[in-house]
């Protein structure tokens, strides 16, 4: 330590390092702006968006029976999950709806449907669905069969039972219930995953973007002949760029998620918040190395493009890691984004408490520390 | 407009891109790193679901029963649970995703021919991964009701086996995934991605270099000269633009051999259409560079006018028809959504030219605008 100043003096020029930090970013309105913008619009936007769900999905029924039995199977097929749109004409009709997209999904009932029914001859259905969005396409075809399912129990326990064959046909409700968002929620994923997405860009971002102005600006001399050391200029603007950070998530709690989207927050904030903090701190290690190797602002924006893209894909937050190849799962285990999510999640949704969360916030840290010792080690290189 | 000129200035430029090796590299690095792990890392397939059964009734049909679960290859069976208790926290922690509780009386209530209910567990933190187990869900559950209504039609009537099929099946649904046939995920992301992607890269290319100029203040060397404004914009752009077609060969590339997305549309069509919407989102560079003066401001602005309006309003993720009217709205303001058909169209739809010149006109409508709001707002006597 500082043989002149002792521990009180360091610590004092460092909190004043840290008033100099938050006085420049406060005096910096484009980038308040901007962090104003995405900690409340942004998140709003992202949560509001979107909707994985079946929902309006378009379809054109060419009921070629037009019976009273074909008309209450297309009755069935309803909102929110369909929207009915009229029907084509002909087939080329009917695929020139699907190639254009104006609806979905295409069911043709064949003619002599009611009558088939009546005589005990299977009546085959044509389901037509554009999968040209997989997910979508898997889920019109199943609430189709479940529809059609259901309808067929009906049909068949009404026939059975004019043949004497007893009451009832057995059948198996599955009532589905989803843990920590009943309603299937999206606002509530979409908004907290938008959160830690915006913690971590930021988290990398500041800290680059910074080092690298003074790099390219000069004043990066300035501070390299004052009697400073590395850490002792580093740790301040890292201080300052995680409470910038809080700021950002205490806003974006308040407001939107707790504000708008009435997301139940089940664990303990404070745990949240630490968690967070340490979050911020030890990865602004990954911020640090990227200012290391560009040499201006083009070269560090391609850059974090480059190491947050894949941070956010191994995150687990699209893709659970039981759908990954083997290999790239065990490159998940090196994200330090992946645990984040585990537990901010965790804290957040279920409800979770440390002790539960000890191992992704051992491994979060054990990154981290790695990341911030990595950035330290080569700014002091470079610079002194 | 001279030519000679226009050329020199895209000479210049395209000297400084090149001697900028990182920046070079990266430019050509950052869009094909985000295809592999936009392709491999977002991957909506919902398989290998880590699964576990609580079985109260434990008899021959609740064996049955969830053996068609386990069985599938979208569930991946964990093990058996005693009972409820542990089913919260084992979800919480990641290690179980969905659990079928079975209650007593399951073989009896099917054996008398009555519904028994069950329930599945699903974990409902991420909203796709829910609803796409749900529709397995709804599936195979569809599946074993219609499969114990046969076996006691059988049963029941001892009829032949085609009338029996027709008996517990009157209505046989033939459903037909179009574009899509085995539901793969990368096949419909790989367009899209494309997509996104070129509508990102240009841009954050575009103004970059621009910015820079102004930034670092060589700009005035093109105020000084006699190269005109047209001159220089043209100049300037043209660099950026055969950078990114060469990067959307190179996506298209990836997409069709990589990924192994089929393309049965028309090349030239689409080589077209890509090309537009390349100069439509290099003019949403250069409208920003216009107006913004430093590459800070410059890359937060494309992040905002880009990243948002492509994930969200393009039709990538939700199609146009389930967005809010509002959101639809606004999709139909921005170029992303007809460039986003038109690659659906080309690579799995198979349709050319009669489907899609509509989006052809609006993707020139668009560049041709975005290219006269630049040159207007540029002025080589900017106030200040």
């Amino acid at each position: 330590m500082n043989p002149v100043l002792g521990w009180r003096g360091v610590l004092g020029r460092g909190l004043e390092l840290v008033r100099k930090e938050l006085l420049q970013l406060w005096r910096d309105r484009v980038l308040i702006l901007f962090l104003l913008y995405v900690f409340t619009v942004d998140i709003y936007l992202a949560g509001s968006g979107l909707s994985f769900s079946l929902h309006n999905a378009t379809i054109a029924v060419m009921d070629q029976d037009m019976s009273q039995a074909s008309r209450e199977l297309a009755s069935r097929f309803q909102p929110p999950q369909f929207r009915r749109v009229p029907a084509p004409a002909d087939p080329r009709a009917a695929q020139r709806q699907l190639d254009t997209g104006r609806s979905m999904v295409v069911m043709q009932i064949p003619p002599r449907f009611q009558a088939d029914l009546g005589a005990g001859r299977p009546a085959d259905v044509q389901y037509l669905v554009d999968s040209s969005n997989s997910v979508l396409g898997l889920l019109a075809g199943s609430h189709a069969a479940e529809i059609v399912g259901r309808y067929n129990l009906e049909q068949s326990a009404a026939r059975l039972a004019a043949a004497g064959a007893g009451a009832g046909l057995p059948r198996v409700d599955n009532a589905q219930r989803a843990l920590f968002n009943p309603n299937q929620n999206e606002a509530w994923f979409m908004g907290i995953a938008e959160l830690l997405m915006l913690v971590t860009v930021f988290a990398i971002i500041l800290p680059a973007v910074a080092a690298v102005r003074e790099k390219e600006r000069g004043t990066i001399e300035q501070l390299l002949v004052s009697p400073l050391r590395p850490l002792e200029i580093l740790l301040p603007k890292v201080l300052a760029m995680t409470l910038v950070i809080l700021a950002g998530v205490t806003l974006a709690l308040a407001v939107v998620l707790r504000g708008v989207f009435d997301v139940p927050i089940r664990g303990s904030l404070p745990l949240f918040y630490a968690i967070s903090a340490l979050y911020v701190f030890t990865t602004s290690g990954i911020g640090l190395l990227l200012a290391t190797i560009a040499r201006n602002m083009a070269q560090v924006g391609m850059l974090a493009i480059m190491v947050l893209a894949p941070m956010m894909f191994l995150s687990g937050m699209w893709t659970p890691p039981e759908a990954l190849a083997p290999p790239v799962r065990a490159l998940m285990a090196v994200s330090p984004m992946h645990y984040y999510i585990d537990a901010g999640f965790g804290v957040l949704l279920k409800g979770m408490t440390l002790a539960e969360l000890a191992p992704p916030l051992l491994a979060m840290t054990l990154l981290g520390a790695l990341a911030f010792g990595a950035g330290l080690a080569r700014f002091r290189r470079q610079f002194s | 407009m001279k030519a000679g000129r226009t050329l020199v200035v895209a000479r210049k430029e395209w000297l400084e891109i090149r001697r900028d090796r990182l920046f070079m590299a990266l430019c050509l690095l950052v869009p094909m790193v985000l295809m592999l792990l936009f392709g491999y890392g977002l991957s909506l397939d919902v398989e290998h679901i880590p699964f576990a059964v609580v079985d109260h009734d434990d008899t021959p049909a609740s064996r049955d029963y969830s053996a068609r679960f386990s069985d599938s290859r979208y569930f991946d069976f964990r093990g058996r649970l005693a009972d409820e208790g542990a089913i919260d926290r084992l979800i919480a922690a990641n290690a179980l995703r969905a659990v079928l509780v079975i209650p007593p009386g399951f073989g009896r209530d099917l054996g008398a021919g009555r519904a028994a209910r069950v329930q599945t567990v699903i974990d409902g933190t991420f909203p796709v991964r829910a609803m796409t187990m749900r529709g397995y869900v709804l599936a195979i559950n569809a599946q074993a009701s219609a499969d114990l209504a046969l076996e006691r039609a059988r049963a029941a009537t001892g009829a032949d086996e085609r009338s029996l099929a027709a008996l517990a099946q009157p209505v046989r649904l033939e459903t037909r995934n179009l574009y899509n046939q085995p539901l793969r995920s990368v096949w419909s992301m790989a367009p899209k991605l494309i997509m996104v992607i070129l509508m990102i890269a240009p841009p954050f290319l575009t103004v970059l270099g621009v910015v820079r100029e102004k930034e670092g203040g060589s700009i005035f060397n093109i105020y000084a000269s006699t190269v005109s404004k047209a001159e220089f914009l043209v100049g300037k752009l043209l660099p950026y633009v055969a950078i990114s077609l060469f990067n959307a060969l190179l996506l298209f590339g990836l997409a069709r051999w990589l990924f192994g997305a089929p393309f049965k549309g028309d090349p030239l069509c689409f080589a077209l259409a890509t090309a537009m919407y390349v100069a439509c989102t290099t003019g949403i560079g250069l409208v920003i560079s216009v107006l913004v003066r430093t590459q800070t401001a410059a890359m937060v602005v494309v992040a905002i006018v880009t990243v948002v309006p492509a994930a969200l309003y393009s039709g990538a993720i939700i199609p146009i028809e389930s967005l809010s009217p509002a959101a639809a709205g606004v999709a139909h303001l921005l170029p992303a959504m007809y460039y986003a058909q038109v690659a659906t169209g080309s690579f799995l739809k198979g349709v050319g030219w009669p489907v899609l010149w509509p989006n052809l006109l609006v993707l020139a409508a668009y560049a041709a605008l975005l290219m006269t709001v630049g040159y207007l707002l540029f002025s080589k006597r900017p106030r200040a």
